[in-house]
């Protein structure tokens, strides 16, 4: 079947696709054939071409389908794509993958506009003036060597998103020749602050969550529908959930300030006032009147009418979640970014883990979770509290050479850290890059990199299902641009300018990898298979399997240390709490110039190519504004304009805005369409963590007399189709819990 | 005004359109016509008629060796489109015919194939985008299962190849013309192809024939979407 020398040979043997392009696409200059008006036919002009050399499987007009990982964020679902005449065409999802069990969200689908995007940068780069120029690999690797001649450790320092697998060995043995211990890790969107608390309460950052075997879920703003860890995964255990167990339909319960996918999916949706997630999961302790001890000591005071009065949330519907909660068991309680998102986000979480621990979950629907053998593959984490490091480094002036990768610090930095001025006084800094997003904009050197399915690599998910998994990615076609390279292949590059001798033996990444991987044959469950077998079986699975170490799982959730904070003072000058909306499809940002995720609609507003403020109807009918007003959203830190959109699902007392638009860089697809929200974000921090305070910015909004028809696909406002509504809706408090389930 | 002239245009319209069918609807076209296509000039004349040729049994140096088309053309029978063949396959013949290693041709065959890479061959044959027209599945009901010549099945489209050095498109493509063919009762088992019974029923959607013999007859298919996918 497909092994790897033909992969191999079909990255080595360049043609010109383009004109492969054209044979399968609509041409430009019709010619009239007899009989037909308006045709494409190109007799006799165009030209078809041929391989030079084709494997039998290669067939023209037939596919060939190559197994590969996802690299669109790091759920680490696997890939299965479709090749013909050279070309990938289309992805979908390896069913042997225990991840995602061959399905794939939008977002992964969308990867194939990451690789044809016609954004990419295609050369290497270096900065003349405002303008980048053209430069040889030998030159901008000479270059790198030049400027780290006589550079100390503490003076480089290496930004980079969350990276695992062989990727992140070969880092890191890169910076210790470099003898730097200056890399920052920073991941603009992760659950930092959870992860966190859930050491403290489980032992281990990210357990199990076994949705499939729960029978109720209570979610505290955990979208993991839509963006949440490993969204197609947990859709997946999600659909096991709505089955049931012995038939019983499992019920979610969404509790948050913003309603997400997740919460539209929900049997319950309640709006809780923001940063108040910590107080429910405490009134709900006290009123199933389950906790003995410590704990039990701390929630007396948490009683249904303060909790109430505090949350929102009515103290009928908190007798009515009691009684579902004890009635169904297991349940699986969740802590999202929306409970996370606060100064105080640490003691929620501890608040929701210690609900999780009082219904005797832990063990039954949060389990321990599976790793790989090798820890040094594990993913490298981090969230703000490494860019905050890195941006005080770089304001002070520290850093002669810096090298960013996979991040895009400029766009996601809260606009109160001042990123960019503080960026720009680093001595040299080299961008791997994509696209000219806003953080290689302004850097000096500029490396392009290949796409996710031209590259070799592996990949270690963070949230790992049955058994631990190492995924392999590897090119679904070659190169479309005769210039751009692997990170590997970067990174090997450089690390030979340090350690020539160690490195000699591997001519290139894919030598590298194929070297490492085989090497720990025996432990990655090849022992005895011949190497070229091993190897080529690897390939063709696109995932090794292992056993893995399972970490113990603690139950030491306790009372101590949690005190939540008095309910927030309303602040007169910024009314209202800015929630930053992070959807399915955009994520962070970072693919935003893929245009099939901007045209796909938000899930929620159906909003297309453009940001919107989501502000609930009541609050807008107060200050007078109607959907499409273009108002301006004004934080201590700074303001953006854009459209608003009524939305019921939003409390009063928040606004939100989604992240992930707003580029004024990166390419045609991205730059110019929306707002960034991240831009006018405060520099509020997680007490316990450092982490930023995503949800703490306060806005207030005034109208600016300018009035947009909002692009989206759902009919006029309030859902009426000609007249009459589509379906009628009753409010969560009318309903009767006990008659429904 | 204007709106007053539309009726009228209307009218002529219809007429016209009326009798250009009543035109055309008496006489099909035949699928023998020819159509010729522009003369394409290609990067390496190749010469169809001394491979696929009939042999010259006085002289073997002038005639053709008889190649069958699908030696080269390997895609067709697999495949909805033919492809073109790879290079490595006119090298694998070629590094072994020292004969005529040194001709002009052969000389420029081998340059590309030292720089690996694709002759930029010129299309010939191209159809519209909107139409799919699938090879093998010709290739399936003529040679296959009716066992018909392969240069016979193949050159009801393509014509004569075997006569030609470059090929030139010979018939028109457009689409009356593919009806032509489609639209007449053809013999279900051709003498010597294999009887198969359930043939009738796929290929024009009838009930299978109780027994299929050489007097059976059915026509293509003729749904729109068998080619407008
Ligand atoms: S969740 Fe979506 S984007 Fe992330 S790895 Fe899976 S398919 Fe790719």
């Amino acid at each position: 079947m497909i092994d790897s020398g033909s992969v191999k040979q079909m990255a080595g043997h360049p043609f010109d696709r383009r004109d492969f392009l054209k044979v399968l696409g609509w041409s430009g200059a019709a010619v009239a054939l007899s009989g037909c008006g308006n045709t494409s036919v190109e007799d006799g002009r165009e030209t078809v071409v041929s391989y030079v050399e084709a494997n039998d499987y290669m067939v023209p007009g037939v596919g060939v389908y190559f197994n590969s990982t996802c690299a669109q964020c790091d759920a680490g679902c696997s890939i299965n794509g479709r090749v013909r005449e050279g070309r990938v065409l289309k992805l979908e999802g390896n069913p042997d993958s225990a991840i995602n069990k061959g399905r794939l969200c939008g977002l992964g689908q969308a990867g194939v506009q990451h690789h044809y995007n016609p954004d990419r940068v295609r050369e290497p780069l270096l900065r003349n003036g405002n303008k980048g120029e053209a430069i040889s690999w030998e030159k901008a690797y000479a270059l790198i060597a030049e400027k780290l001649a006589g550079v100390s450790g503490e003076e480089i320092a290496f930004l980079s998103g969350g990276v695992s697998g062989h990727l992140k060995v070969l880092l890191g043995n890169y910076l210790d020749s470099l003898g730097t211990k200056n890399h920052f890790v920073y991941e603009a969107i992760a659950p930092s602050v959870v992860r966190a608390a859930n050491l403290k309460a489980f032992g281990v950052e990210m357990p199990r969550y076994r949705f499939d075997k729960a029978q109720v879920v209570l979610s505290f703003g955990a979208d993991f529908l839509g963006s949440w860890v490993s969204p197609v995964h947990f859709s997946q255990q999600y659909a096991q959930f709505r089955k049931g167990v012995n038939g019983q339909r499992g019920v979610l319960i969404q509790v948050e300030s913003k309603m997400t996918l997740t919460g539209a999916n929900a049997d319950r949706w309640l709006a809780v006032k923001p940063g108040t997630e910590g107080v429910l999961a405490l009134g709900i302790i006290n009123a199933l009147g389950m906790a003995t001890g410590e704990v039990a000591e701390l929630v007396k005071g948490y009683d249904k009418a303060r909790v109430s009065r505090e949350t929102g949330v009515s103290t009928g519907q908190i007798d009515k979640i009691a009684a579902l909660l004890k009635l169904r068991s297991p349940s699986l309680v969740l802590a999202g970014n929306a409970a996370e998102g606060y100064a105080h986000g640490s003691q929620n979480a501890a608040a929701i883990n210690l609900l999780n621990q009082v219904l005797g979950n832990v063990g039954k629907t949060i389990e321990a979770p599976v790793s790989v053998p090798f820890p040094q593959m594990v993913p490298s984490k981090g969230n703000t509290v490494a860019l905050k490091n890195m941006n005080d480094g770089l304001a002070a002036g520290k850093y002669k050479v810096v090298f960013n990768f996979a991040a895009n610090p400029v766009f996601t930095a809260p606009g109160a850290f001042k990123f960019k001025d503080n960026f720009a006084k680093a001595g040299f800094k080299v961008a791997f890059a994509h696209y000219l997003d806003e953080t290689a904009l302004q850097a000096d050197l500029v490396l392009p990199l290949d796409s996710a399915l031209e590259d070799w690599g592996t990949q270690v998910p963070e949230y790992m299902t049955e058994g631990a998994q190492i995924n392999i990615q590897q090119p679904l076609m070659e190169r479309l641009h005769a210039n751009t390279r692997g990170m590997g292949d970067i990174l090997l590059g450089l690390i030979k300018q340090k350690k020539a001798d160690e490195y000699k033996g591997f001519e290139d990444y894919y030598a590298y990898l194929r070297g490492a991987v085989l090497q720990n044959k025996g432990a990655l469950g090849g022992g005895g298979v011949e190497d070229d077998t091993f190897w080529n079986d690897t390939l063709t699975q696109g995932i090794v399997k292992l056993a893995g170490t399972t970490t113990s799982l603690a139950a030491h959730a306790s009372a101590a240390g949690l005190v939540l904070p008095a309910a927030a003072e309303a602040d007169e000058h910024f009314p209202l709490h800015l929630i930053p909306g992070v959807t399915a499809s955009l994520r962070d940002g970072r693919h935003t110039n893929q245009p099939w995720l901007q045209e796909s609609p938000d899930p929620l507003t159906t909003i297309v190519w453009d940001s919107w403020v989501e502000i609930h109807p009541k609050k807008a009918a107060e200050l007078g504004i109607v959907e499409g007003d273009i108002v301006q959203v004004t934080s201590k830190t700074g303001s953006v304009k854009a459209q608003v959109y009524l939305f019921p699902g939003i409390h009063p007392e928040a606004i939100s805005i989604p992240v992930g638009r707003g580029h004024d860089a990166m390419g045609r697809y991205a730059k110019g369409y929306g707002v960034n929200p991240f831009q006018i974000m405060d520099a509020v921090f997680e007490a316990a963590t450092g982490e930023l305070a995503m949800h703490e910015t306060r806005v207030k909004i005034s109208k600016t007399g300018q009035r947009v028809l909002v692009v989206k696909d759902e009919g006029s406002a309030g859902a009426l189709q000609m007249g009459r509504k589509i379906a009628g809706r009753v409010s969560t408090d009318q309903v009767d819990l006990s008659k429904e389930v | 005004m204007y709106r007053f002239l539309r009726f009228p245009i209307l009218l002529v319209g219809l007429f016209l359109a009326a009798s250009s069918f009543a035109a055309n609807s008496s006489q099909p076209a035949l699928t023998t016509e020819d159509s010729l296509g522009p003369q394409v000039q290609q990067p390496i004349e190749f010469p169809h008629n001394r491979h696929a040729g009939l042999k010259d049994a006085s002289d073997p140096a002038k005639g053709g060796m008889e190649i069958n088309c699908q030696y080269c053309h390997t895609y067709a029978r697999r495949s909805a489109v033919a492809g073109i063949p790879p290079l490595q396959k006119c090298i694998g013949c070629h590094q072994n015919i020292e004969s005529v290693r040194n001709k002009p041709r052969i000389v420029e065959l081998f340059k590309y194939w030292d720089a690996k890479k694709a002759v930029p061959w010129k299309k010939v044959h191209d159809l519209p985008d909107f139409v799919r027209f699938n090879h093998e599945r010709h290739i399936k009901r003529f040679v296959e299962q009716q066992d018909r010549p392969v240069q016979e099945a193949c050159g009801y489209c393509h014509g004569d190849v075997k006569e030609m050095t470059v090929a030139r498109r010979q018939k028109s493509l457009a689409m009356g013309w593919c009806a032509s063919c489609h639209e007449k009762d053809h013999p279900v088992v051709a003498e010597g192809g294999t009887p198969i019974a359930g043939q009738a029923y796929w290929y024009s959607f009838q009930k299978p024939a109780a027994a299929v013999d050489a007097n059976t007859k059915a026509r293509g298919p003729n749904d729109c979407w068998q080619c407008h996918k």
